[in-house]
C-alpha cells in the first residue's frame, strides 16, 4: 500500500486544532437547535438522541464484547415504566426517576447475563429476542395491571410545569424554553442531549480503559481473552448490566416527552430492538462514533421518506420507485442498506470513512506508555 | 377430560405450525450452521403472495403450490446472492444480512399488502381475511370421548404428518437427501467425495422457505387472517422447538415444535390465572433458557466440540 500523502500526529498540534474545531461545530449545533430550529426538526432531533444513547448502550455490549442482544427494547421499557409509575402513580419528580431506572436496569441487565455466561452468539439472540417479545407480555399481565397500568398504559408521566418551576435566563436567553407555556420541546432537547452526552462519556470511559480492551479481547476470542486473565464472568455481567442501564435513560426520557406509557409503543416492542440494532451496525458496530452516525442518518431518512405515503411528495425521479406503494419506505431502504453496507462495510459507515481516511491521512499514534491508548479500530476483514 | 383433549388437539395443531418453521430453521442450520432469522417473514412473504392468488381467484390448493414455489425460489436465490458470499466474511455478517431480510421483507410485505408501516406489537394491524385450508364452520367438528375436536386442527396434523413422512423418505432415501445429510456432517469430506456443496445448500434454503410457506398459511388458516405480525411469535416458538429437539436433528425439530404447541396450550389453558394469553409467549423464554443452560445440545441434538 502506499503511503498516504499527510501524517498526522495523535496528540499533536494539528489533530488537536481538528478536536476543537469538531466539538466547536458540535456545541453550536447544540445551541442553535434548541434555540432557533423550528418544533419539527427540534423534535426529529431529540428522536434521533434517544435513538443515538439506545444504540450507544448497545454497541458497549455487542460492538465491543461481541454479545448479541435482541432484547434492548426490554431495558428501555424498564426505564420508561419506571419514571411512569414513579411519577404517575408516586408522584416523584421525573428526575430523580433517572436513578432508580439506571440501578433497575442494571440489576435486570447482569440477572440476564448470567445465562449468558454460558450461551453464545446466535442462541444468546435467541433469548435476548425472546426477552423482548416477553417483555409488553409481563407489560399487559393482568396480575401486574395495578402496577404498569395493562394494556392501556400509564398517562400522566410527563414534567408538570407548575409555578414553582423556576425559570432561567441567561443574559435574556431561556435555554429551558417556555416551560410554562405549550413549547416545551427545548427542555426535553436538553434532557436528551444530557443523556447522549452520559452515555457517549460512559461508553468512551469504558473502551479506552482495561476494561475496554478486556470487552474486545472477549470478542474476538473469548477462549483467549480467559487464558489472558480476563476474568470472563465477571466482565460480561457488568457490561451487561451497564449496556441495560444506560439503554434505560432514554427510555425515561420517552415518558416524560410523550407524557405517556403504554407497552405497544414502538421502542418498547422487539421492533424497537431491531431498529437500535440496525442503526448501530449501519453507523459502524465497534465505534463511538458508530451509533452517532446511524441515529442520525436514520432520523433523516425515516423523517425524509415519511410522507411518501402520498405520491404527490416523492421527487420525480424516484417515483417510479416508490411510487406504487402506500407505505413510506424508510424502513425498507434502510433495511436494503443495511444489507449492501455489509456487503462493502462490515463495520458500517464509520468503518468506510476510516478505511478511506486511511489513504488521505496517517495517523501516528502516541508513543506506548506516554498515555492511554486508544482502542484498535475494528480492523476491516478483507482488508 | 374433554377440555384436555380440546387443548391437547389444538396444541398439536399450533405446534405443528412451529414442526414446520422450525424444520426450516434446522435444515438451514445443518447445512451452514447459521440461524435464519428472516424464516418467518420469508414464510409470511409466501402466505401473501398464497392470499394474493386466493384474491385472483384461484382455488387454495393451487395457491399453496405456488406460494410453496415462490418459498422455494426466494430461499434459493437468498442463499445464492445474498448468504453465501457474506458467509466468507463472518457469521456476524449473516445474522446481520437475516436480520435486514427479516425488516426488508415485512416492510415489503406492508408495502404491497397492507398500508401500514412495520407493526408495533403485531396486533390490530391492517389483516386481510385468510381462508382455511379445512373446513373450518363452527359445527365442522367431530366428537373423541366427549371433546369437541376441531376438522381443522386434524387436518392441520395430519397434512403435517404426511409432510414429515415424506421429508423423511426425501432425507434418508434420495440421492439430493443423502447428500444434504453428508454436508451437513462434513461439508469439506462431502465436497471432496463429489457432491456439489453449493447446489446442496442453494436446495436447503429454497426447501426450508417451501416448507415454512406451507406452515405460514396453516398457520394462517388457524387464525383464518393474515397480518404483518403473524410470524413474529411463531418464529420464536419455532426458535424454542429447534432448540429443544436439537438445532441439528429435523426429527427433533418435529417433535419439538408438537412438545412446544401442547406445553403452551396446556399452560395458558390450566395456569389461566398465572400464565394466561398474556405470558404465553414466556414458555417459549422458560424452554430455550432451560433446554440452552441443561442441555445446549437439546434432546436429539449432537454435542458441539469446540476448537480452539
Amino acid at each position: 500500500m502506499n503511503p498516504a500523502p499527510f501524517t498526522i500526529k495523535s496528540g499533536g498540534t494539528a489533530s488537536w486544532a481538528i478536536r476543537i474545531v469538531i466539538a466547536a461545530a458540535l456545541a453550536g449545533l447544540a445551541l442553535w437547535i434548541p434555540t432557533s430550529a423550528s418544533n419539527g426538526l427540534i423534535d426529529s432531533c431529540i428522536t434521533a438522541l434517544t435513538l443515538m444513547a439506545c444504540a450507544m448502550a448497545l454497541n458497549l455490549l455487542l460492538g465491543y464484547t461481541g454479545q448479541i442482544s435482541i432484547g434492548h427494547s426490554a431495558f428501555f421499557g424498564i426505564g420508561a415504566y419506571t419514571t411512569g409509575i414513579l411519577v404517575s402513580g408516586y408522584g416523584w419528580s421525573p428526575f430523580q426517576t433517572f436513578a432508580v431506572a439506571f440501578v433497575i436496569a442494571f440489576v435486570v441487565g447482569a440477572l440476564v447475563s448470567l445465562p449468558a455466561l454460558r450461551i453464545k452468539g446466535v442462541y444468546l439472540a435467541l433469548v435476548t429476542l425472546a426477552l423482548g417479545l416477553v417483555f409488553p407480555q409481563i407489560i399487559k399481565w393482568p396480575k401486574l395491571e395495578w402496577l404498569t397500568g395493562g394494556a392501556r398504559g400509564l398517562d400522566k408521566t410527563g414534567f408538570r410545569f407548575t409555578k414553582d418551576n423556576p425559570t432561567y435566563e441567561i443574559f435574556g436567553w431561556n435555554p429551558w424554553g417556555t416551560l410554562r407555556g405549550e413549547n416545551v420541546k427545548p427542555f426535553h432537547f436538553w434532557i436528551a442531549m444530557g443523556i447522549v452526552v452520559i452515555v457517549y462519556l460512559a461508553c468512551r470511559g469504558v473502551v479506552k480503559s482495561r476494561a475496554g480492551r478486556s470487552l474486545i479481547a472477549i470478542r474476538d476470542n473469548e477462549t483467549a481473552a480467559a487464558v489472558m486473565g480476563v476474568n470472563l464472568a465477571g466482565t460480561k455481567a457488568l457490561v451487561f448490566g451497564l449496556s441495560a442501564a444506560l439503554c434505560s435513560l432514554p427510555g425515561c426520557l420517552s415518558a416524560i416527552r410523550t407524557g405517556n406509557v403504554t407497552p405497544d409503543s414502538t421502542n418498547i416492542t422487539v421492533a424497537g430492538s431491531i431498529t437500535f440494532l440496525i442503526v448501530m451496525v449501519v453507523g459502524g458496530a465497534g465505534s463511538l462514533w458508530g451509533p452517532i452516525v446511524g441515529s442520525v442518518l436514520y432520523v433523516f431518512v425515516t423523517e425524509l421518506t415519511g410522507d411518501w405515503s402520498d405520491t404527490d411528495a416523492i421527487p420525480a425521479v424516484l417515483r417510479p420507485l416508490f411510487g406504487w406503494s402506500n407505505t413510506p419506505p424508510g424502513t425498507g431502504i434502510f433495511a436494503v442498506l443495511l444489507i449492501v453496507l455489509m456487503f462493502v462495510a462490515p463495520f458500517g459507515i464509520v468503518g468506510m470513512y476510516r478505511r478511506l481516511q486511511a489513504r488521505v491521512v496517517t495517523v501516528v499514534p502516541k508513543p506506548a506508555g506516554t498515555g492511554t491508548i486508544s482502542a484498535p479500530a475494528a480492523t476491516p476483514v478483507e482488508a | 377430560m374433554e377440555l384436555f383433549l380440546q387443548r391437547l388437539f389444538d396444541g398439536l395443531s399450533q405446534g405443528s405450525v412451529y414442526s414446520l418453521i422450525a424444520l426450516g430453521l434446522v435444515i438451514i442450520y445443518r447445512g451452514t450452521g447459521h440461524l435464519n432469522f428472516a424464516q418467518g417473514e420469508m414464510a409470511l412473504f409466501c402466505t401473501y403472495v398464497v392470499y394474493q392468488c386466493g384474491e385472483w381467484g384461484l382455488p387454495i390448493g393451487i395457491s399453496v403450490i405456488i406460494g410453496m414455489l415462490v418459498g422455494f425460489a426466494l430461499g434459493a436465490v437468498t442463499e445464492v446472492t445474498l448468504i453465501r458470499p457474506v458467509a466468507k466474511k463472518s457469521a456476524f455478517a449473516v445474522f446481520i444480512v437475516t436480520l435486514g431480510l427479516f425488516q426488508f421483507l415485512n416492510w415489503l410485505d406492508g408495502a404491497i399488502w397492507s398500508d401500514q408501516p412495520l407493526p408495533n406489537s403485531g396486533v390490530g394491524s391492517n389483516q386481510q381475511s385468510f381462508p382455511s385450508l379445512f373446513p373450518n364452520k363452527p359445527d365442522d367438528f367431530i366428537n373423541v370421548f366427549g371433546a369437541a375436536i376441531k376438522l381443522q386442527s386434524i387436518g392441520v396434523f395430519l397434512l403435517v404428518l404426511v409432510l414429515f413422512g415424506l421429508l423423511f423418505l426425501l432425507f434418508n432415501y434420495t440421492k439430493l437427501g443423502l447428500a444434504m445429510n453428508a454436508v451437513a456432517s462434513n461439508a469439506e469430506s462431502a465436497k471432496l467425495v463429489g457432491i456439489r456443496t453449493n447446489m446442496v445448500l442453494m436446495v436447503s434454503w429454497g426447501l426450508a422457505a417451501a416448507i415454512g410457506a406451507l406452515g405460514g398459511v396453516v398457520f394462517a388458516g388457524i387464525n383464518s387472517n393474515v397480518n404483518l405480525g403473524l410470524m413474529f411469535t411463531v418464529f420464536i416458538y419455532a426458535s424454542a422447538a429447534a432448540t429443544l429437539g436439537g438445532f441439528d436433528s429435523p426429527g427433533g425439530a418435529v417433535l419439538g415444535g408438537l412438545i412446544i404447541g401442547v406445553i403452551e396450550n396446556m399452560a395458558a389453558g390450566y395456569a389461566e390465572e398465572w400464565v394466561g394469553q398474556e405470558l404465553k409467549v414466556g414458555v417459549a423464554l422458560v424452554v430455550i433458557l432451560v433446554v440452552l443452560l441443561v442441555k445446549p445440545s437439546g434432546l436429539f441434538g449432537t454435542a458441539k466440540v469446540e476448537r480452539v
